[in-house]
């Protein structure tokens, strides 16, 4: 009995162990494949109106984000136009990423985080070290080329890919 | 006084056809049962690693600082289970109590007190280290940040509360302390499991909203609270209310041994067995913040219980001399000293000093035909044969051998029995020549107790036929 008591033990766990593995690569890569991107609308010019919203399916979010685009319409030159650009969101395992930037004088002016990783108290308290952080590397490199924050890997990644969709949009 | 014989002669006994029960096959559904319930421990603990593999914990195992988060968050939800596994131990439930018994259950809840203390400190320790590695800090200035989590003060209080709990359990502490004083500490553990639980749901991911591992864990809590919210709360005093036990007599039967005579309605429905144990509390302004484990002293009537009690304590002084008419409420019955327990055709039972008590009821309880039964009772000197009178007409009655042995234990030889039958060269062997085919109730203080069960050991009689009730604290 003490042998059956044992073994069971061991198989049992290990059975236990495996469905947890596998469940977690499962989640893994559905997380990795939602990790795609919402593209806001923008209404910057008329001509432009073809990347709709609905984006790709993405998983849990389906956050239609509006990008709130208070630009002067003026034609994609190679310059910036100016305005306020709403990146696309990206979807982390931590929760939605969306950033907005401000371009003015053909410089990037101002980046704020619209959404940040919210899935639970630690990727909130990681975001929230790291968002000051990117904006100030983003506001001195004048771009979306900056190094990730140590220790926060995800929203680094989510946040400079919005940034970069949203300088995408204006033309940056 | 009836004598001792190295080698009992076989009385011819007429086999009165009783219904035959199948001990082993008895035995062997309780086994099968137990060795569910150890799996069951050992798979939840792995459920709860599982909960961490399910999240994906895995992948994020690939850096330093993450495999040293990742590990801080899995010890802490296997620590968190076997906490929770620990107070379904403790909470006395009957299906429990019937498998494996009432001493097993707490000595698995003891065993597994430190280990769980140790993985849930070690969780701090390796979250403070694997965030302060991503974040830059060292571990102690880390403590900072974290305390700003949600959730996160309470979960340190919690932790304190559970160093106190288990520190106070220490065998070497806990002798400094009272009962009533540990148990009041222990309590604590209530509410140090109890605010680990928001820190668990909100910090981490694991067991974020809307996923199956939440539901899971949440479930866990509700089975260990809702088990000792039932069994060591609403059931008693369900049972105290319905059956109205009330002191109906004391009597001394010798100096410092009392009987306790109790009354009350419908005992009978409590379907308690000789053997089995009440947790009792006197409702009179000096005992009721005590309660006591005690044996029945005989099986109980539709209306009439006994329980003999020594004075060990003060305690058990005090209620030795609880007035007429006292309410007492009642939690049980309890213990696996029963005939249920039985995994062998024939009975040898060791009692000695008060640990007759149980031995008694657990006689007059048992099925067994004449000569099946074989009992020895052991006191230290002839003050100390409590119920050994009864002991005797029920052996009569019942047909079971009866072997006595007064005396301080003997220098020489199994130094469990007196001098003189030591040197006569009397073993348990000789007593019991049927031991192998028997099961061996043992009752009486440690010391005595765990010599008689190293020499049935030494014998070869197997773990499961040795049923032991030792007599402290």
């Amino acid at each position: 009995m003490r042998t059956r008591a044992v073994l069971g033990s061991i198989f049992a766990s290990l059975g236990v162990l495996v469905i947890g593995w596998q469940a977690g690569n499962a989640a893994v890569m559905s997380a990795t494949t939602a990790t795609s991107t919402t593209t806001p609308t923008t209404t910057t010019s008329g001509g432009n109106s073809g990347t709709s919203s609905s984006g790709t399916s993405s998983g849990s979010n389906t956050t239609t984000s509006s990008g709130t685009t208070t630009a002067a319409p003026v034609a994609p030159t190679t310059g910036a136009t100016d305005g306020t650009y709403a990146g696309s969101t990206v979807n982390t395992r931590f929760g939605p990423v969306q950033v907005q930037v401000t371009i003015a004088g053909g410089a990037i002016t101002d980046v704020t985080a619209l959404q940040l990783t919210n899935t639970d108290g630690r990727s909130v308290q990681i975001s929230n070290y790291a968002s000051p952080i990117l904006a100030q590397e983003v506001l001195s490199s004048q771009s979306a080329q900056v190094s990730n924050v140590g220790g926060a890997t995800y929203t680094s990644q989510a946040y400079l890919q919005s940034l970069q969709s949203a300088l995408d949009q204006a033309g940056f | 006084m009836t004598t001792q014989a190295p080698a009992p002669t076989h009385q011819t006994t007429t086999r009165s056809r009783l219904p035959r029960i199948n001990r082993r096959a008895q035995f062997a559904r309780r086994a099968r049962r137990a060795d569910l319930l150890v799996t069951l421990l050992w798979a939840s603990g792995a459920a709860a690693a599982a909960l961490y593999l399910a999240y994906g914990g895995a992948s994020q195992m690939t850096s330093v600082a993450g495999f040293i988060t990742g590990l801080g968050i899995l010890l802490g939800l296997v620590g968190t289970d076997f906490i929770l596994v620990m107070l379904v131990l403790a909470a006395r439930i009957p299906l429990l109590d019937r498998t494996i018994g009432h001493d097993r259950a707490v000595a698995t809840h003891r065993r597994l007190g430190k280990p769980a203390l140790y993985l849930i400190l070690a969780h701090g320790v390796l979250l403070l280290i694997g965030y302060g590695m991503s974040t830059g800090f060292n571990p102690i200035a880390e403590i900072g940040p974290m305390l700003a989590l949600p959730d996160m003060p309470l979960a340190f209080i919690g932790t304190g509360l559970l160093i106190a709990v288990v520190v106070t359990s220490l065998v070497a502490v806990r002798r400094k302390f009272s009962y009533e004083g540990w148990h009041l500490v222990h309590l604590l553990s209530y509410v140090a499991v109890a605010f680990a639980l928001p820190h668990q749901l909100s910090v981490g991911g694991v067991l974020a909203e809307g996923t199956v591992q939440r539901v899971y864990w949440i479930a866990l809590y509700v089975l260990a609270f809702g088990s000792i919210l039932t069994f060591r709360f609403v059931e008693p005093i369900v049972a105290s209310l319905r059956h109205r036990v009330t002191v109906a007599g004391v009597s001394q039967i010798a100096p410092g041994v009392t009987s306790i005579h109790l009354k009350g309605s419908k005992l009978r429905s409590l379907g308690t067995a000789g053997g089995q144990f009440f947790i009792w509390r006197f409702w009179t302004p000096r005992t009721w913040w005590h309660s006591h484990p005690i044996s029945l002293s005989a099986v109980p009537t539709d209306t009439t219980a006994r329980i003999t009690v020594r004075d060990l304590g003060a305690g058990s002084r005090r209620i030795s001399t609880v007035p007429v008419g006292t309410r007492v409420s009642i939690e049980g019955p309890y213990g696996l000293f029963t005939d249920a327990a039985r995994t062998a055709p024939k009975m040898a039972i060791v009692a000695a000093g008060v640990g007759v008590t149980p031995v008694r009821a657990l006689l007059e309880h048992a099925t067994f035909a004449p000569g099946e039964a074989t009992v020895l009772l052991r006191a230290s000197s002839d003050d100390e044969t409590y119920l050994w009178d009864e002991v005797r007409a029920i052996a009569a009655a019942k047909g079971a051998r009866l072997y006595t042995m007064v005396g301080r234990r003997s220098p020489v030889g199994p130094s469990w029995m007196p001098e003189e039958d030591a040197r006569r060269g009397v073993t348990l062997r000789s007593i019991f020549p049927e031991l192998g085919d028997s099961d061996l109730y043992l009752c009486g203080p440690t010391t005595w107790l765990d010599l008689v069960e190293a020499d049935a050991r030494a014998l070869g009689l197997p773990e499961h036929q040795i049923h032991a009730e030792r007599f402290d604290w």
